[in-house]
C-alpha cells in the first residue's frame, strides 16, 4: 500500500545566462523557483497496478525519484506500508523495488555477483540470499548466464538481471519507469508479463509509461501529471468518460489539454 | 555501519581490479613503465656523458705555427683530430653543421711572447648551446697543460725549481674542506627530493582513474541511482568508495617505490661505489620507512577525497577527466617546490600542504627530521584530509550534485 500525501518538489530554474564571468555568476546564483511536482496526492493499494502518465517534463521522473527516496520532497510525504518516507527512508528502501529502462548494471561483475551485492546491502543472510537467488534465477530463466559478466550479455539478459536486482529483497512496492523503452517485442512482452505477475503476488505496482496499449492492458488505475500538477486520477473507464474519448491515446491528450475533449477540463 | 562500508569497498575493489585501464594506471605504470622509462633515461644520460667525454673531436687551428707546443699536445692526444679549414667563416659553418667541434685561433708570435713572459689569448670557437657538450672542458685541459709548462719554466728561470715551491708561490692560501654532512644526508639532499615527488605523483595518478570510475562513471552507467535506492546511508557509500580510491593511490605509490627500488638495486650493482651506497641505504631503518609510509596516508586520503568530490560532481566520465586533469597541478606544483634546493623544511613550509609532506619525507631520508615538525605536519595533513572527506560526504548528499542536469 502506498499513500502519497500532498507531495511537492521545486528546483531553481536556470535562466538565459550571459557570457563569461557574468554567466558563471548567474549560474551559481540560480534562477526562478519552479515546481517539478506540485501538491500531488494519490493512493495505490496492494495488488493494484497504478499507471503514472504524463508528457515529457510533466514531473514523473521527479515523483518517482522522490518515492524511491533518491530525492527528498520539498513538501508533503508518502507512506509505504505505513512507513514514512521522510522519517525513515532506509526502511522505505527495504520495501521498494525500482526498475527503469536503464538497466544500470555493473558491467565488470557477473549477474550473480551483482545480485549478491544488492542482497548484502539489503542485509539478507547468506543462506536466505542464496535461496532467493536460486529462486529468481529459475523463474527468470537466468541460470545459463548468471556467471557471465554483465557487459557480455544481450539487452534481454541485462533486463532480466535488472529485474532480479529489483526483486532480490522481495519488495512490497515496485516502481517501473518506462521499463519497455528500447526493448524488442519479445523482451517487452516478458516485462509486461512480469508486471502482471507482481500484481498477482499482491504487490503494489507503480507503472510509468508512454505506451497507452500497455496502460490499457495492465493498469487498474491511472494518475496523470501535467506540468507538475495532478490533472487526473481514476480508472481507465473514468479516464475515457472524463475525456469523452474512446481511444486511450486521445483520452490522454484531451486530459492534458492537447486534444479534443467533450468533458475534459 | 562498518559492514555496509565493507560491502561497498569489496565490491568496488573487485570491479576496479577487473578494469584494464585501472590496472594500467595503478599497477603497470608504476611497476613497469616508469622504471623502464627511468632506465632508458639513465642509460641515455650515461651514454651521452660517456660519448661527450670520449668522442674524437675534429677541430681546426688557425696560426698553429705560432705555438707549435700546443699543436704537439693535441697531436699526442688520440681523442682530437685536426682537419684543414680554409677560413674562420668556414670553420664557423662547419661547427654549426657539426663537421668540426671547435676551432682555435692562436695569435701571432705566441711562442715568442710566452717566452718573453707575456700573456697570450687563444680564441676558442665552439657550439655553446649544447648542454651535454664537454668541448670547452676538454680543450681547456689541453691548453692548461701547455700553460702550466710555460709557468713552470718561468718560475724555474726565477730559481724556483721544485713543484712544491711553485705551488706554494701560486697559491699561498688554500682551503681544506671538511663537510660535516654524512653520506646519508648528502644522498638525501640530492635524491631525497625526487622520491617524495614520485610518491605524491603516483598517489594522485593511481587514485585518479578509480575515482572517476566510481563517481562519474557510475553516474554515466546509471548504476548510481540504483545504488542510492539500496538501504545504505549515502555517507557509507562515500566512505566505501573513498577507501577504494585511497587504496588505489597508496598501492600505486608503494608499487612505484618498489619499481624504482628494484631499478636502483640493479643499477647500484653496476657502479663501483656499490658497498658505500648499500651502507647508506641500510642506514635508513624500519622506523624511518614506517614514518615515510605514515606520510603517505594523509596524502593519499587528501587526493582520494578531492578526486571523488570532483568525480561525483561531473555528469560523465569525459567531464570528470577534464576536471581531474588540471587537478594534477595541485600535486605537481607543491611537490616540485619541495625539490628546489633553496626550499628547506622550516615552520613556514611546514604549513604548506603537500610541500610539507614532500619536505618531511626528504628529511626522513636524510635522517635529519625535526620530530616536533613531523608531528605538526602529520597532524595538519590528517586534519586537511578529514576536512576534505567530510566535504566529500556532504557533497555526496546534495541532490544538485547527484542529479545535476
Amino acid at each position: 500500500m502506498l499513500e502519497v500525501e500532498e507531495i511537492s518538489k521545486s528546483f531553481r530554474e536556470r535562466g538565459k545566462k550571459g557570457r563569461g564571468l557574468i554567466g558563471l555568476l548567474q549560474g551559481f546564483r540560480g534562477g526562478r523557483e519552479f515546481f517539478a511536482v506540485n501538491n500531488v496526492s494519490f493512493c495505490a493499494k496492494s495488488g493494484e497496478i497504478l499507471g503514472l502518465l504524463g508528457p515529457n517534463g510533466a514531473g514523473k521522473t521527479t515523483l518517482l525519484r522522490m518515492l524511491s527516496t533518491a530525492l527528498k520532497p520539498g513538501r508533503g510525504t508518502a507512506k509505504f506500508m505505513g512507513v514514512d518516507l521522510i522519517e525513515n527512508p532506509l526502511e522505505v528502501r527495504k520495501r521498494i523495488g525500482f526498475l527503469s529502462d536503464s538497466t544500470g548494471l555493473y558491467g565488470r561483475l557477473t549477474a550473480r555477483e551483482m545480485i549478491t551485492y544488492y542482497g548484502k546491502l539489503h542485509g539478507m543472510e547468506r543462506e536466505k540470499l542464496r535461496q532467493r537467488m536460486d529462486e529468481l534465477f529459475n523463474v527468470l530463466e537466468m541460470t545459463e548466464f548468471v556467471d557471465k559478466r554483465n557487459d557480455s550479455l544481450s539487452s534481454g539478459m541485462k533486463q532480466k538481471v535488472s529485474i532480479a536486482r529489483t526483486l532480490i529483497h522481495s519488495p512490497d512496492i515496485i516502481m517501473f519507469d518506462e521499463p519497455t523503452t528500447g526493448l524488442d517485442v519479445a523482451a517487452a512482452e516478458a516485462i509486461l508479463n512480469f508486471i502482471e505477475s507482481c500484481k498477482n503476488q499482491g504487490k503494489t505496482v507503480i507503472f510509468c509509461t508512454h505506451h497507452m496499449h500497455e496502460v490499457e492492458r495492465l493498469c487498474d488505475n491511472v494518475v496523470i501529471l501535467n506540468k507538475g500538477n495532478l490533472c487526473f486520477q481514476g480508472s481507465i473507464e473514468q479516464m475515457r468518460a472524463k475525456s469523452g474519448q474512446k481511444l486511450l491515446d486521445k483520452a490522454f491528450l484531451a486530459l492534458i489539454g492537447l486534444g479534443d475533449s467533450k468533458n475534459a477540463g | 555501519m562498518r559492514a555496509k562500508i565493507l560491502i561497498v569497498y569489496l565490491k568496488e575493489i573487485k570491479e576496479i581490479l577487473r578494469d584494464r585501464r585501472t590496472l594500467v594506471f595503478m599497477v603497470i605504470m608504476p611497476t613497469v613503465l616508469v622504471p623502464l622509462l627511468m632506465n632508458l633515461l639513465i642509460s641515455f644520460m650515461i651514454k651521452s656523458e660517456k660519448k661527450a667525454e670520449t668522442e674524437v673531436l675534429a677541430f681546426a687551428v688557425f696560426g698553429a705555427d705560432n705555438l707549435p707546443k700546443l699543436s704537439e699536445e693535441f697531436a699526442k692526444n688520440e681523442n682530437f683530430r685536426q682537419v684543414d679549414v680554409s677560413s674562420l667563416d668556414e670553420a664557423a659553418l662547419s661547427i654549426k653543421d657539426n663537421i668540426i667541434k671547435f676551432a682555435l685561433v692562436i695569435p701571432v708570435q705566441a711562442q715568442e711572447r710566452l717566452e718573453n713572459s707575456e700573456q697570450i689569448a687563444i680564441e676558442l670557437y665552439y657550439d655553446n648551446s649544447s648542454a651535454v657538450s664537454r668541448v670547452r672542458n676538454r680543450v681547456s685541459d689541453i691548453i692548461q697543460q701547455v700553460s702550466d709548462k710555460f709557468r713552470a719554466e718561468r718560475l724555474a728561470s726565477l730559481g724556483i725549481n721544485s713543484s712544491e715551491k711553485q705551488e706554494n708561490l701560486i697559491s699561498p692560501v688554500i682551503i681544506k674542506e671538511h663537510g660535516t654532512a654524512n653520506m646519508r644526508e648528502i644522498l638525501g639532499e640530492h635524491a631525497g627530493g625526487f622520491l617524495p615527488y614520485m610518491f605524491i605523483i603516483f598517489c594522485m595518478m593511481g587514485a585518479m582513474y578509480p575515482a572517476i570510475d566510481l563517481g562519474a562513471g557510475e553516474k554515466e552507467r546509471g548504476t548510481l541511482e540504483t545504488l542510492l535506492l539500496a538501504p545504505i546511508k549515502r555517507s557509507q557509500i562515500v566512505l566505501g568508495k573513498f577507501l577504494v580510491v585511497f587504496t588505489a593511490g597508496v598501492t600505486s605509490a608503494l608499487l612505484s617505490l618498489a619499481g624504482i627500488g628494484v631499478l636502483l638495486a640493479v643499477k647500484v650493482k653496476q657502479i663501483p661505489a656499490e658497498v658505500e651506497i648499500g651502507q647508506i641505504l641500510s642506514s635508513i631503518d624500519l622506523a624511518d620507512l614506517l614514518l615515510i609510509a605514515s606520510m603517505l596516508i594523509p596524502t593519499a586520503a587528501m587526493f582520494a577525497a578531492l578526486l571523488l568530490s570532483v568525480s561525483i560532481y561531473a555528469r560523465s566520465f569525459k567531464e570528470a577527466s577534464s576536471y581531474c586533469g588540471p587537478l594534477n597541478f595541485l600535486a605537481i606544483v607543491p611537490a616540485v617546490i619541495a625539490v628546489l634546493p633553496v626550499v628547506k623544511l622550516d615552520w613556514y613550509w611546514a604549513m604548506v600542504p603537500i610541500t610539507n609532506i614532500s619536505l618531511a619525507i626528504k628529511e626522513l631520508i636524510k635522517g635529519t627530521m625535526n620530530y616536533e615538525m613531523f608531528i605538526a605536519i602529520l597532524g595538519s595533513s590528517f586534519i586537511i584530509a578529514a576536512g576534505l572527506l567530510f566535504f566529500s560526504t556532504k557533497w555526496f548528499e546534495r541532490e544538485s550534485v547527484l542529479f545535476r542536469q
